[in-house]
């Protein structure tokens, strides 16, 4: 469906040198040269966090972490496809936190490296949707959950600030646990609950 | 979309836009049957047919699935000479909403499950959702009120018992969703905010900003990921296996890791595999994640499962057609609730926003065939979205409730705020699918159906909000009653022996048996089964 006049951008992707019309994405750009690329493309917009690349640009030396559906191909451009990283270890149930009164406590058995983190910024920096993760931690690690969370609003659990950060501390998880509870222990709408009472004393139902 | 050439261009009919506060309303004189008949993409000339073998022998379907549905399977018995065989009790195929909320129910109630997923778990229209998920919680609302709602909109073709049981669970949907830890958008009083959808009588929507799928899925990943459920991801369903008395026993799934078979052994299987969108039904563009290639409909059918409403898709009327990279790319229904109107290439309003969406697409679709449709210089036409108007109306409310459009509005260089994005419809959703009943059990013993995969439910046509819904309330059901009926359930033998009867079939009915399916993905992937894990080796 290209033009066939459409200027053509020379990039190199995973090391392959690939010319291609500047408004495809990285991704588009594969298939458009005859590549298959079927790992790490998920939604296509943005959202699923699979296609994570590493970019560099021409004339700069900065490395910089993004989404390859998102990032159109520029000349000089070059891009690596990164392999998905293996789930971070850190477990839990909601189910067996008793009350919100012992949230912050198993908080720090769960995550126990989240009090450690030094502050470096590397999982700020490696952030493709610009989420201040390092205070993110800092909030969490204070029992400030619901403020926490709320800076996490965005995150596709792309998983690059798990992969940046020297103690292990997986934020993206910190961001959802602290997201999670909040729902858990303090989503009470009144409006729902009071149309499941309803329910529950079978006034009312269907006819079909 | 040829013949929708003549149209206003793009530079000349923006330059005619002006962001009005008031517009006068549609003056609708086409009967709404009419409307459909004569532009609706279901009744594009030539493009249903009648499929020659399976359940639904003598039926309806559009070709392009009827050519997967009657295509030929990818493996026959030699390749799975020396596969392992993974056991489990319950195998849940797919891993979006559906599959996700099966497994943990199934997983709850102490039954062994396998997750299998195309790609990642969590890669699904899941994640995509935006708009929300309808419950009836308003004082002014009702179960019968959605019940009637849903009928309506599907044009009384949806299987009643499904749809009233879907529409009594939805509080407890909801209950059960913020109790695996997902939020929902409240007032100042922490109650949850609700908004009409189009074809709803009552606001009945609830959300989470323009996130509520992502919201939703990533927590449910995260709750699949903290369980004791084993996944396999990479790992697409390529044939269902089958015991000796056709029930179904488990499923062939393709390892893209190491290009190998594994066979799962399972008392029962619930496939969630969603929706159809990249085939690209009628060549439209298409707002659905990479791996939604009806390839649940192939694996069940080939099973004898009996499926439904194989005619009837929907194109959402506000994807984004311009620029051409994000053709496709959708914006959620939730702007037009939210009062944005959209205005043809002479600034005119032509249908009422907040019909339903086989309405208001085929609408669209009039304009543009008509001449009053913007056109670009790539060959894509649209009409306007006229979210600079609704900004006018109400101030600010855009960037506060419809983070995923502003950020749209950059990577398409073309801010909302300011200026109109440009629509046409996309190809959305697959109305029909698997026939089931109220535990999500299909006409094949032991196969399970539940989500976009299923059919019944939306009869032609869906509201925006039902198929979160759906998802939730018949994955939960699937995997509460296959967890409950696999005890003392034992396969002696398992095997594909019924791609010896699809091919016996398909040769009788001289079907042309060069297509190969599940298609797995799209074709612009090229996806061969020799790709490595950095799918660099080159296909030519
Ligand atoms: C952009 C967009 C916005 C939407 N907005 C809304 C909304 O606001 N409200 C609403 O109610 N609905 C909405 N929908 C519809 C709704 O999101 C979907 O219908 C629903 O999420 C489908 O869920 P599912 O679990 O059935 O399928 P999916 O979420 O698509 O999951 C299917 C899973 O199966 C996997 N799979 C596919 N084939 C195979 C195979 N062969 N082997 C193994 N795994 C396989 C896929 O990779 C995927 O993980 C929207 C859809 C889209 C695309
Ligand atoms: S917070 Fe981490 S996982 Fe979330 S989007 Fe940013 S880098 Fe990705
Ligand atoms: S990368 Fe880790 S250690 Fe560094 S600031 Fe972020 S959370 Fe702290």
């Amino acid at each position: 469906m290209q033009k066939q006049d459409e200027l053509l951008v020379n990039v190199t992707i995973n090391g392959k040198e690939i010319a291609a019309p500047s408004s495809l994405s990285t991704i588009q750009a594969l298939w458009h040269a005859g590549y298959p690329r079927v790992k790490s493309v998920g939604c296509l917009e943005g959202v699923c966090g699979s296609c994570r690349i590493m970019v560099r640009r021409k004339e700069s030396n900065q490395v910089s972490m993004e989404l390859g559906c998102q990032t159109l191909i520029e000349e000089g451009m070059q891009v690596n496809f990164l392999v998905f990283p293996t789930p971070t270890h850190h477990t839990y149930d909601l189910n067996t936190i008793k009350s919100s009164w012992e949230v912050q406590g198993r908080f720090h058995k769960i995550f126990p490296e989240a009090e450690h983190c030094r502050h470096c910024g590397g999982c700020n920096r490696s952030c493709p949707k610009g989420i201040e993760v390092e205070r993110g931690v800092e909030l969490a690690s204070k029992g400030r959950f619901r403020e926490a969370g709320e800076l996490f609003i965005e995150c596709v659990m792309c998983n690059f600030c798990m992969t940046a950060c020297p103690e292990t501390i997986a934020p993206n998880h910190v961001g959802l646990f602290s997201r999670r509870v909040t729902a858990y222990f303090h989503t009470r709408p009144g409006n729902l609950i009071s149309r499941l009472e309803t329910l529950r004393k079978g006034d009312l139902d269907v006819k079909k | 979309m040829s013949k929708n050439n003549q149209g206003i261009a793009y530079d000349k009919a923006l330059k005619k836009y002006s962001a009005r506060k008031e517009v006068p309303a549609a003056e609708e004189t086409l009967a709404p049957e009419t409307l459909l008949k004569q532009f609706h993409p279901d009744y594009f000339p030539d493009s249903i047919i009648n499929l020659k073998v399976g359940a639904n022998k003598g039926e309806a379907c559009h070709h392009q699935l009827a050519a997967m549905l009657q295509s030929d399977a990818r493996i026959d018995e030699s390749d799975l000479a020396g596969a392992p065989i993974i056991e489990t009790d319950i195998l849940v195929i797919g891993g979006g909403g559906a599959g996700c909320a099966a497994a943990l129910m199934a997983a709850e109630a102490g039954a062994r499950v396998t997750l299998a997923t195309k790609l990642r778990l969590g890669d699904s229209n899941t994640v995509m959702a935006e708009g929300g998920i309808q419950a009836s919680i308003e004082q002014g609302d009702t179960p019968q009120m959605h019940f009637e709602d849903t009928i309506k909109a599907g044009h009384h073709f949806s299987d009643k018992e499904l749809v009233a049981e879907m529409v009594m669970d939805a509080p407890e949907v909801i209950r059960w969703l913020i109790q695996q830890g997902m939020q929902f958008d409240l007032d100042k009083y922490g109650d949850l905010l609700t908004r009409r959808a189009g074809g709803t009588s009552a606001a009945r929507v609830v959300y989470y900003r323009d996130y509520t799928g992502l919201e939703m899925m990533r927590v449910l990943r995260e709750a699949v990921l903290n369980s004791n459920i084993e996944i396999l991801d990479y790992s697409p369903a390529v044939e269902l296996l089958a015991n000796e008395s056709g029930h179904c026993a488990g499923a062939v799934l393709s390892s893209l890791k190491d290009c190998s078979y594994n066979l799962v052994r399972a008392k029962s299987v619930i496939v969630a595999t969603g929706g159809i969108g990249r085939m690209h039904i009628n060549q439209f563009p298409t707002s659905n994640h990479f791996g939604a290639t009806a390839d649940g409909l192939v694996l069940a059918y080939r099973l004898g499962a009996k499926l439904r409403d194989l005619d009837s898709f929907q194109y959402h009327p506000s994807g984004l057609s311009h620029p051409q990279h994000m053709a496709g790319h959708l914006i959620t229904e939730g702007v037009r609730s939210a009062g944005a109107y959209m205005l043809n290439a002479h600034g005119e309003r032509f249908v009422g926003e907040l019909k339903t969406r086989d309405h208001v697409s085929s609408a669209i679709l009039r304009e543009c065939v008509e001449g009053r449709g913007i056109t670009t210089p790539d060959g894509a036409i649209g009409v306007w979205l006229d979210t600079p108007g609704l900004e006018l109306r109400e101030p600010g409310m855009l960037a506060q409730r419809f983070p995923k459009l502003i950020e749209l509005g950059k990577k398409s260089g073309i801010n909302p705020l300011k200026v109109p994005p440009l629509i046409y419809p996309t190809l959305h959703y697959q109305n029909g699918g698997v026939v089931i009943d109220p535990n999500g059990l299909s006409s094949v013993k032991g196969l399970y159906c539940v989500g976009e995969v299923s059919g019944g439910i939306h009869g032609k046509n869906r509201i925006m909000g039902n198929a979160l819904l759906e998802i939730i309330s018949f994955g939960r059901r699937s995997g509460e009653h296959a967890a409950a009926n696999c005890h003392g359930v034992k396969h002696k033998k398992i095997s594909i022996e019924h791609l010896s009867d699809l091919r016996r079939e398909l040769t009788q009915a001289n079907m042309p048996m060069d297509l190969q399916g599940p298609l797995l993905f799209p074709e612009c992937a090229k996806f061969e089964n020799d790709s490595d894990y950095d799918g660099l080796h080159k296909n030519r």
